[in-house]
């Protein structure tokens, strides 16, 4: 084994780690105050010279300030392993003393942002099961320390691990830029439209906050009627809007594509998936098999073309931590063979794809319809009291065409299928989702029925795993019951470890 | 291995076979203390409104805001007993499930094996009846659990001793 760094003693990170928490804690600060520092910019040039010279004084007090901080947590951080136990020393003016041992370590994994990337360093992130509050972070270890205490700390795991494996480093799966580039041109644009408009709405929230601050907040209001009123009258005005849109969507898909999956490279260990991915943020993730709940697997129609899907983990997460990116771990750029290779991996699902394809009552049908009704009639309230132009009445025939369009798709696309272990789900409307889950991975199942449906004799069944929802719409009555009881029955009956 | 079974199963236990039982019937006026409660502070509320507000505004209508109030109380109130005999609960070998809902109808079941802590938690009011309230807990979305309001403080800990018992088999 690498033994060739001693944990024994208490050390500290590498030194360079002083950069790093340098900049972190002016990152965070930079974060807190832009607006104020945006604010103070503006007015720069008004101020007497005299002032000026105060205001670099007093940057530099503030810079020299983080400094020493820096400097001193970066001194106060120790960590050593003892007998078993890995022991953390921290905090500057309240210091304390965590000890984790080693068999409640789940996992270890590596991160590197800009800066670490820079100088080349990583940051150690040592998960445990149980509360959240026994998260360690160690900000900066060159590789060959991060690799050695990984594993120092893995080898008293009670599941000998064994290392030769990794002896054979040949990728399972590496995305080159190229194939990244043909996997973000057909993503699904209008989501990634959507969470850069949620992003530049959040950020326009908080410019509208200070305007509102400085009693100048009829401005933002006073522009957005102007671009309202125009909205209305101009078709043209509208088709550019459209266009526009559609770039800023296809270059925002773009960027966090490449942004989250830049450099994917995927190998297989120990029965565990190991990724690496990101482009500012270089992430290192191990997914254990046991605790990979249910898995994902999505394509679109041009992704069908080219052979490529994605693939959506969903794990459990230790203790109450809810951060949504944690449970969630997605690959792209997949090829039809290493899906199979991972299915076959993950859950040995070969009798699914015999069995028969169940669809949904045609209930669920009506409902979409129905939902679609009330749609359109909130809309046309609007359109009636919100536009002068009578012309606006006009799109609701477009939009019946797409409604129907999309109705009868996401109807035809919901099915399920189920073996004797393993349940899958398949829905979507212009994507495709295959959702595969193992009966024994269930935590509490719920049957829903409203007035309606009881009329009809179907129900909704949603299966709640340690990582999130499965739900199955509209089934037959009969149906849902026999799912539920067979579900109870793999849940309790099953020895295997599902977290 | 000699003891080792693997015979086919052609049947499981069928979840709409057994019969579930009824909370505790002092629960109803748990809940009706509650209505009251809640709708009483709504009408006092109404009664400071209509008094400096609506009273100039719309001197004509106002005793139809009380009459809609009572309306809203009274469905409420309705939708409350008829809901009551549906909240039921029932306790296997291996699972607790519990099913209430009137134009919604709900059922949940969680096996033991899935259970990480039980609470047995009483509300002021409900202490007044000695009743209690029986939370399972799953690494699951804790939100979405399965809790059992209205039974009688000592079957609550009597079912919690069982399943903790259950689960350290």
């Amino acid at each position: 084994m690498n033994n060739k760094f001693d944990f024994s003693q208490f050390s500290h990170q590498s030194k360079k780690g002083i950069l790093v928490i340098y900049a972190n804690l002016l990152f965070k600060f930079l974060k807190a105050t832009w607006i104020l520092v945006f604010l103070f910019f503006k007015d720069f040039s008004r101020f007497p010279d005299y002032v000026i010279l105060y205001i670099y004084l007093g940057l530099g007090l503030l810079l020299i300030f983080f400094f020493v901080r820096a400097y001193l947590i970066f001194k106060n951080f120790q960590f050593k392993i003892d007998q078993g136990y890995f022991v953390l020393q921290q905090g500057v003016l309240k210091k304390s003393i965590t000890s984790i041992s080693f068999d409640r370590i789940q996992n270890i994994n590596f991160k590197q942002n800009l800066i670490q990337q820079l100088i080349d360093v990583y940051q150690v992130n040592i998960e445990t099961a149980g509360s959240n509050k026994t998260e360690i972070s160690i900000k900066a270890l060159s590789f060959q320390e991060a690799e050695s205490l990984k594993k120092q700390l893995s080898s008293g795991e009670k599941t000998a691990i064994s290392f030769e494996d990794e002896l054979e480093e040949k990728p399972f799966l590496k995305i080159s830029p190229l194939e990244l580039l043909k996997v973000s041109l057909t993503e699904n644009h209008l989501q990634s439209l959507l969470i850069f408009v949620a992003l530049l709405v959040g950020f326009f929230q908080q410019l509208k906050e200070v305007f509102k601050s400085l009693g100048k907040d009829d401005l933002i209001d006073d522009y957005l009627k102007i671009d309202n009123s125009a909205f209305q009258e101009s078709l043209i005005l509208v088709f550019i809007l459209f266009v526009l849109l559609l770039f800023v969507a296809i270059i925002s898909s773009f960027v966090r594509v490449f942004l989250l999956h830049f450099n994917l490279t995927v190998f297989i260990k120990n029965q565990a998936f190991e990724i690496h991915q990101g482009l500012l943020t270089k992430k290192s993730i191990i997914l254990k098999k046991e605790k990979i709940q249910h898995i994902t697997i999505s394509h679109n129609p041009i992704k069908k073309k080219l052979g490529i899907s994605f693939i959506t983990f969903k794990q459990a997460v230790s203790g109450k931590v809810n951060k949504k990116t944690d449970k969630l771990i997605r690959i792209v750029g997949c090829r039809k063979e290493q899906v199979e290779k991972i299915k076959e991996l993950l859950f040995d699902c070969a009798d699914l794809e015999k069995s028969k394809r169940e669809h949904s009552d045609s209930y669920l049908k009506y409902r979409m319809y129905l939902r679609s009704f009330f749609f359109f009639l909130i809309l046309n309230i609007w359109f009636y009291a919100g536009f002068d132009n009578g012309k606006i009445f006009f799109s609701n025939i477009l939009l019946v065409f797409l409604v129907v369009f999309f109705n009868e798709l996401t109807f035809k696309k919901r099915f399920y299928k189920m073996d004797d272990e393993f349940l899958l789900v398949g829905n979507g409307s212009i994507e495709t989702h295959l959702t595969y889950l193992p009966f024994y991975k269930v935590q509490n199942i719920k049957l829903n029925q409203t007035f309606f449906q009881e009329r009809k004799q179907v129900a909704d069944l949603v299966l709640q795993t340690a990582s999130g929802k499965v739900k199955i719409p509209c089934l037959p009555l009969s149906e849902a019951l026999k799912i539920y009881n067979y579900t109870l029955f793999k849940a309790e009956s099953s020895k295997n470890p599902w977290m | 291995m000699n003891d080792f079974h693997n015979s086919p199963i052609d049947h499981f236990p069928d979840i709409s076979k057994i019969t579930f039982k009824a909370i505790d019937k002092a629960f109803l006026k748990v809940i009706l203390i509650h209505v009251f409660l809640v709708f009483g502070l709504l009408f006092v509320g109404l009664f400071f409104l209509v008094k400096h507000e609506i009273k100039d505004e719309f001197p004509e209508f106002y005793p139809y805001f009380f009459l809609g109030l009572f309306v809203v109380f009274m469905l409420v109130l309705a939708l409350k007993l008829v809901g009551f005999k549906k909240r039921k609960y029932a306790v296997r070998e291996k699972d607790i499930s519990y099913k209430s809902g009137v134009f919604f109808k709900k059922m949940t079941t969680v096996p033991f094996t899935r259970i990480q802590h039980i609470e047995v938690d009483e509300g002021p009011v409900s202490r007044l009846f000695k009743l209690a309230s029986l939370s399972v807990f799953t690494a699951g979305d804790s939100s979405d659990d399965l809790e059992i309001n209205g039974i009688k403080k000592e079957t609550a800990l009597e079912i919690k001793e069982f399943i903790s018992q259950k689960i350290d088999e």
